[in-house]
């Protein structure tokens, strides 16, 4: 990082936003078709009935809610990037803080919208809403689905006011570097910022108490997601490790997709000299770190559900590994936890390909991992007869790679519209020196 | 756009929005300006008739709202089924109201059928009988079994129309059964047999709770005799080559070679003649019968049969133990060459055990009896077949499906110069070959008179008046055949019979008699002493002749078929009603596909596997089917139940599943018994495979306490459970889901030490239900009843494969994986659980307690999470994936008490609320609370057995509660401590 000055990282972060080429709006135009492909499919659905997707009876939730789980999941690194690491001092966020908060905001709007498509009845979703009516209705708050409304919602409003936050100083760089419509819109955007001595003092400690206030809602979310689960007696569900196992695993995939897009955005933007190795590498060791409490967790289930003698436990997770999902199962355990482990050698962590083919594996493994709770519990509990197997439709793969567009399509935009790196913090490391920066 | 054009196109937007969205309002709704007297809306009304879904008739009242029969329930006070009905029965109003019903007469033109009117249909039936002339059986009539005063009409058609004797032909049909009865006693009749008397009965393979001749009576009385009563229980052997339902209610089923029965039979009569001297056998019977089956040992028996020796031998011991045995021959899925010697054999080992025959009566015989012999039946086909026929007339019947002969059938009536009147309300597989097919008046919508036991006269009214335009079919006859009628139309020819007949002269009998259902009269007793007929000597001989099969059968490549008749379908007839294809097998638990039944052996042989497509190659015609792998099936035997297949009957019989009746031979006994055993000449998997649409996720219950039995004594013994987890004193074992106590959901059912949660006060009632499972042999009938009373949709095969049928009340079944032969039934149905898990996740209180107990589900809230479905341990929730569509007229049968659901809402059981609700009604009228039993939900309400007990937990009097006490009674899954209100009492098993 030797040669970086801040004038540097000004140019560096300002050169992205350049006006874009066309292949950049053809991605653009592209991804916007997936998102209509997904919308189709649930415009459809909403017609038919969910009878249109794959979910039956005993499998009554299906790709939504995993895709919901999964989402959220990924969301949650982002406040963990920037909030915890910020608390910890930890530099080597700086530089991946703004990607990764901006994949927060993305990914909980992309999930945030799986409860509304799940639903039979999506048009009556305000009924629970805690508004008073005439229809003497109320919600119910015992309901772990009341719980997530206001989790999610908390989450959403927390994370982005954090994001657009962080984002001011770096606003103001680019109002006073644009012209014209640009910069009436950065004008507006960048709050009048000035840069002044006591607008810093008061910036910096409001980011840092709202660093400290978003810190508890990095355990919350999660833990209120699997709640959703936990809460229900279903054998494969019913357990107190939920919480922090679903935590671990949601900053297990939002590294992995921190890596997933930063190493591409790295290679198109020329952020090589800011988002150096060895930031990847931190992320990749902390990856490790989380694989292994992932992989702690499937094993702590698997002793309970041994330890409690209850056939139905045991019969569960018997069927979870050796049954129908058991390829389900294993592709989950070897991509969250036994693939992980490569990034103990140097070798391989520090080599750029192997660490993206990596953080996908860990993606798809920690999909994966949703389909295995969500599916292969209700899929198999307590009355034998009522067992029945499940398997996801068009409908629900269209919308799904809606989902996906619809993410990387706002991401996308916000890559050549918006700072993608915080300039102010790369700032802030660089004055304090290398020490901070891992 | 300046403003004034802004402001017009909001303007028009917004209107065309706001007129595009109203709903379409009715254009005309008329009252009616004077009402039947018996029609109060809102208000059902109940009419006596009589199920002709099989020729056993059952006595049906039929509830009518508004002008509409909405659903079919049993007769209390009929003799035959005591209030209650089969599914066949329940499903009966959807051949009223099936859209795929004929309301006008059809006649084929050459440019296809011609819609005519009933006038044009009469006057062309009377000129092609003019045409056909006087020449003797120029004229012919196949019928299915009717009444007697249609009988007699028939008769007098017969003689007017010169159509030699009409040809009752029912499918199903007992001839090897009468000819026993003739042959040994003189009685050309199917009698009545006192199953409730037996102490051991061992049947041959008659299914007589599904087909056999009345099932729903048999039902009762065999658990009158089989059901746990103060410790004791009659014990039921069943031996045959495949498991039937039948068999599967049995204490121990012996799958034995097909076609075998005679030659055990044989071994046991010997058995018993030589070890059972004291009993009063006329000797002039005895030495004849012990020469007759002089080469018969139960060993070599055993032996050609394939069961253990020591089994049989058991058997025999028991037989001679047995102070009340009872008989009963084979089934008519399972007649083979030696059919005749079976029933021949089984009525001699009967006579043998008790020389009196006092549990088989003679005194009502079955009106089945009057059924033509398959033999008479070939004669007509032949006579047709030959071109010999001018104008044949068939009423509701349709060989071209049910005999195997079928083909050569359709080719005659299609190319033939006869001309042909079908007496049907569907375009079924032979009206689709007649010249011409003439709807006529159900048997809920007509007069008539039926008696399933001869003499035992049951009537039938049209209980929703006058539907639709067409005329009965003894208008039919009485004003084409007759130039001077003996009556202006039917219901005058009844009267009449019934007057002459049956003593019914006055206004007040007769009346008596519509509203009882019937004219149910103590039978004329008969005889006891059983006079043993010439046709003894011949029938002796037949015996001695009888021939065990081919040893080797099971080590040749070839199988031998077996089609069973169907319990959802009977012969076929029941094949276009969507509940009874919606309704999985109770063995198989497919719905919609009739599958043919394989052992595991076989399917090795083959290299076929479960769901494979298989051609089955018999002498006279290919089938396809997929296969179902099964081990209670004899290992040289394929299965397949008859009914399905139709190559015409409507949108739900087309096409759907196959007809193994093609590939019989079409063989008859000599008594003209049709065979239904046949010999495949190859069996061979075709590469296809298929799902099977079934509806079960395992066939055993993995250890769990769900379906339980127990064996006498055993749980008396013990009583409940007694641990509750604290006991005093040193190690506190935890509870398991075995010793977890019974906790009734009322506030004794919750202990502090184990509820955080606090009682559910009730106020007046605690609704819930007992079922036994001793009782319960799997019918399906409370399923369908369910499906009839509360709008259930129907899903089709394809969502079945997908899992998404939406019946409220399912009978799983769980195999023992020791003994696969062995079944457990558990109807299972929404617990309404007072911790219900169903609950408390729902985020809008869509699933509510109610202040009686009830878990409701509300509709209207339901925005469709499913969370509640995924928490329920059960599975019983179910929910509307799609919108289900009930094909014009089938919406006339909607309950109008019960909510049809939309699309995106959760729905389960719920105890029938409806029915509650109206019990309320009525008890705040009188000022007094709802009597024990006065609330039947439709399940409770049909059961053929009384395995279903619904009432008042709350209430100590009440025989719910009084049931609770019972040591059998456990809680399914009750180890949840969820409370359920659904109370099982375990099966009691006896090992013989």
């Amino acid at each position: 990082m030797a040669e970086l000055t801040y004038a540097s990282i000004d140019n560096t972060v300002i050169d992205t936003l350049a006006p874009p080429r066309r292949t950049y709006w053809a991605t653009v135009a592209l991804l916007f078709a997936g998102i209509l492909l997904g919308a189709t499919c649930w415009g459809y659905q909403i017609f038919r009935g969910i009878g249109v997707a794959g979910q039956n009876n005993p499998v009554h939730w299906g790709t939504y809610l995993i895709n919901f789980v999964f989402w959220v999941g990924i969301a949650h690194s982002g406040t963990l990037i920037s909030a915890i690491l910020h608390l910890f001092r930890a530099g080597w966020r700086n530089p991946i803080a703004r990607a990764a908060e901006t994949m927060t905001v993305f990914a909980v709007c992309t999930a945030g919208l799986y409860p509304f498509i799940h639903l039979g009845r999506v048009w009556l979703v305000y009924y629970m809403l805690p508004i008073p009516n005439q229809r003497t209705l109320w919600p119910n708050f015992t309901s772990p689905l009341m719980f997530d409304v206001v989790a999610i919602s908390t989450y959403l409003t927390v994370s982005s006011l954090f994001w657009y936050t962080g984002m001011l100083p770096d606003l103001a760089t680019i109002r006073d570097r644009s012209e014209g419509l640009r910069k009436k819109i950065f004008s507006i955007l960048s709050l009048g910022w000035t840069g002044e001595y006591e607008l810093w003092r008061h910036y910096t400690r409001g980011y840092l108490f709202f660093a400290a206030l978003a810190t508890p809602l990095v355990i919350s979310v999660h833990s209120v997601v699997s709640w959703d689960f936990a809460l229900g007696i279903v054998p494969g569900w019913h357990t107190t490790i939920f919480a922090p196992y679903f935590v671990a695993g949601a900053i297990h995939s939002g590294l992995a997709m921190v890596l997933t897009l930063m190493i591409p955005l790295r290679k198109m933007f020329h952020y090589e000299a800011i988002i150096t190795d060895r930031v990847l590498e931190s992320v990749a060791k902390t990856i490790i770190f989380t694989g292994l409490i992932v992989g702690f967790a499937y094993g702590t289930e698997v002793f309970i559900a041994w330890y409690s003698r209850n056939p139905v436990e045991m019969e569960s997770f018997y069927w979870r590994a050796f049954g129908d999902y058991s390829l389900e199962y294993w592709i989950m355990v070897s991509c969250n936890t036994i693939v992980p482990l490569l990034l103990l050698f140097k070798r391989v962590r520090t080599h750029i390909p192997t660490l993206f083919v990596i953080s996908l594996f860990v993606n798809v493994g920690m999909w994966y991992e949703r389909f295995v709770i969500i599916i292969g519990s209700v899929a198999h509990d307590f009355l034998p007869h009522a067992w029945g197997l499940y398997s996801p439709t068009l409908i629900e793969y269209g919308i799904m790679i809606g989902s996906f567009c619809l993410f990387f399509f706002l991401f996308v935009l916000f890559c050549k519209h918006l700072p993608s790196v915080s300039m102010t913090e790369m700032k802030e490391t660089l004055h304090e020196g290398e020490s901070h920066a891992g | 756009m300046d403003r004034r054009a802004f402001l017009k196109t909001a303007g028009m937007g917004s209107i065309a929005f706001a007129a595009g969205c109203s709903a379409k309002p009715e254009k005309t709704l008329y009252s009616l300006v004077k009402a039947p007297d018996d029609m109060v809306t809102g208000k059902e009304a109940w009419y006596a008739g009589t199920c002709r879904e099989c020729p056993a008739g059952c006595g049906v009242l039929a509830k009518q709202r508004e002008g509409r029969v909405i659903k079919l329930e049993g007769n209390p006070l009929h003799p035959v089924n005591r209030g209650t009905l089969c599914m066949r029965g329940q499903a009966a109003l959807q051949a009223v109201y099936n859209p795929d019903r004929l309301l006008r007469p059809q006649l084929k033109t050459d440019e296809g059928w011609k819609e005519i009117s009933f006038t044009e249909a009469e006057q062309l039936l009377g000129r092609k009988a003019a045409a056909a002339g006087k020449g003797n059986g120029r004229t012919r009539l196949m019928s299915e079994v009717v009444g007697a005063p249609m009988q007699a009409l028939l008769t007098d058609l017969a003689y007017e129309w010169r159509t030699g004797d009409p040809v009752y032909f029912e499918p199903l049909s007992h001839e090897s059964l009468r000819a026993a009865h003739r042959n040994v006693l003189g009685e050309d009749a199917l009698p009545t047999y006192h199953l409730d008397q037996a102490d051991l009965l061992v049947s041959f393979g008659a299914d007589f709770l599904e087909t056999w001749l009345s099932p729903v009576e048999y039902a009762r009385r065999f658990k009158e005799m089989h059901a746990i009563d103060a410790g004791h229980k009659g014990i039921f052997v069943h031996l045959s080559p495949y498991q039937s339902l039948t068999a599967a209610n049995a204490d121990r089923w012996h799958c034995i070679r097909p076609d075998s029965e005679a030659t055990l039979l044989k071994a046991l009569i010997k058995y018993v003649l030589e070890k059972g001297d004291d009993r009063m056998l006329p000797g002039k019977l005895r030495k004849p019968l012990a020469e007759a089956v002089a080469d018969a040992d139960l060993d070599r028996a055993a032996a050609v049969a394939g069961i253990h020796p020591a089994a049989l031998a058991h058997l025999a011991d028991r037989l001679l133990t047995a102070e009340r045995p009872l008989i009963l021959g084979g089934g008519c899925g399972t007649a083979g060459a030696s059919s005749d010697a079976t029933e021949m054999a089984a009525l001699l080992l009967n006579l043998v055990l008790d020389p009196q025959l006092s549990r088989i009566d003679f005194s009502r015989p079955q009106n089945l009896g009057k059924a033509a012999s398959r033999t008479a039946v070939n004669a007509l086909v032949d006579d047709l077949v030959a071109g010999q026929i001018q104008l044949l007339l068939i009423h509701n019947c349709n060989p071209v499906h049910t005999l195997s002969r079928g083909a050569e059938i359709a080719r005659a009536l299609d190319e033939g110069e006869g001309f042909t009147v079908c007496f049907s309300n569907f375009m079924d597989d032979t009206a689709a070959h007649a010249d011409l097919v003439f709807p006529v008046q159900m048997a809920l919508e007509t007069w008539d008179a039926y008696d399933g036991k001869i003499g035992e006269l049951s009537l039938s009214q049209p209980a929703m008046g006058k539907r639709h335009a067409m005329p009965a079919f003894g208008d039919v006859i009485l004003k084409t055949a007759f130039r001077d009628p003996a009556a202006g139309d039917y219901q005058a020819w009844l009267l009449d019979w019934l007057g002459k007949q049956a003593g019914v002269n006055e206004m007040g009998t007769w009346i008596d008699a519509v509203q009882a259902g019937g004219l149910f009269r103590d039978a004329p007793p008969k005889p006891k002493s059983v006079s043993l007929q010439r046709g003894l000597s011949t029938a002796l001989e037949a015996l001695s002749e009888a021939k065990p099969p081919a040893a080797t059968a099971a080590d040749a490549d070839t199988l031998t078929l077996a089609t069973a008749p169907s319990i959802r379908f009977f012969d076929g007839r029941g094949a276009n009603r969507s509940w009874l294809c919606e309704v999985p097998d109770p063995l198989t638990k497919v719905a919609w596909q009739s599958p043919v039944t394989l052992h595991p052996e076989a399917m090795n042989r083959i290299g076929v596997a479960q769901g494979d497509v298989v051609r089955l190659h018999s002498e006279t015609a290919d089938l396809e089917a997929p296969v179902y792998a099964s081990e209670a099936i004899h290992p040289a035997m394929a299965l397949m139940t008859m009914g399905q297949g139709h190559s015409a009957y409507g949108r739900y019989a087309e096409g759907v599943g196959g007809n193994p009746i093609a590939l019989l031979t079409g063989d008859t006994s000599a008594s003209g018994q049709p065979l239904t055993l046949a010999p495949l000449k190859a069996i061979a998997a075709t590469g296809r495979r298929i799902k099977l649409a079934h509806t079960d996720g395992s066939r055993t219950q993995y250890g769990r306490k769900i379906a339980v039995s127990t064996t006498i004594g055993e749980d008396a013994a013990h009583g409940h459970a007694k641990g509750d987890g604290h006991a005093a004193g040193g190690h506190e074992a935890g509870l398991t889901m075995e010793t977890f106590p019974l906790t009734l959901p009322l506030p004794e059912g919750y202990d502090r030490k184990r509820d955080i949660y606090p009682v559910h006060e009730h106020e007046g009632y605690r609704w819930g239900m007992i079922v036994d499972l001793d009782r319960c042999i799997g019918c399906g009938a409370c399923a369908t009843a369910c499906y009839a009373e509360n709008n259930i949709g129907i899903v089709g095969e394809e969502r079945i494969i997908e899992g998404r049928e939406m019946a409220w009340l399912r009978i799983e079944r769980y195999l023992d994986p020791h003994d696969p032969s062995r079944i457990t039934f558990f109807p299972l149905m929404c617990q309404h659980c007072d911790n219900a898990p169903c609950e408390s996740v729902c985020p809008v209180y869509a699933p509510h307690h109610s202040k009686e107990g009830l878990n409701n589900q509300i509709y209207n809230r339901c925005i469709g999470t499913r969370f509640c479905a995924q928490n329920c341990p059960y599975k019983v929730r179910r929910f509307n994936w799609f919108e289900w569509q009930w094909p014009t007229p089938l919406e006339e049968q909607l309950n109008p008490n019960v909510t049809v659901r939309t699309k995106g809402v959760m729905e389960k059981c719920s105890f029938c609320i409806q029915r509650i609700k109206v019990a309320h009604g009525h008890a705040k009228d009188e000022d007094r609370r709802i009597h024990d039993g006065e609330i039947q939900p439709a399940c409770v309400q049909t059961c053929p057995t009384g395995a279903l007990v619904f009432g008042d937990l709350k209430d100590r009097q009440s025989r719910v509660r009084q049931m609770v006490k019972d040591p059998r009674a456990y809680q399914a899954m009750g180890y949840l401590n969820i409370k359920p209100a659904v109370i099982y009492l375990k099966k009691v098993l006896q090992e013989i």
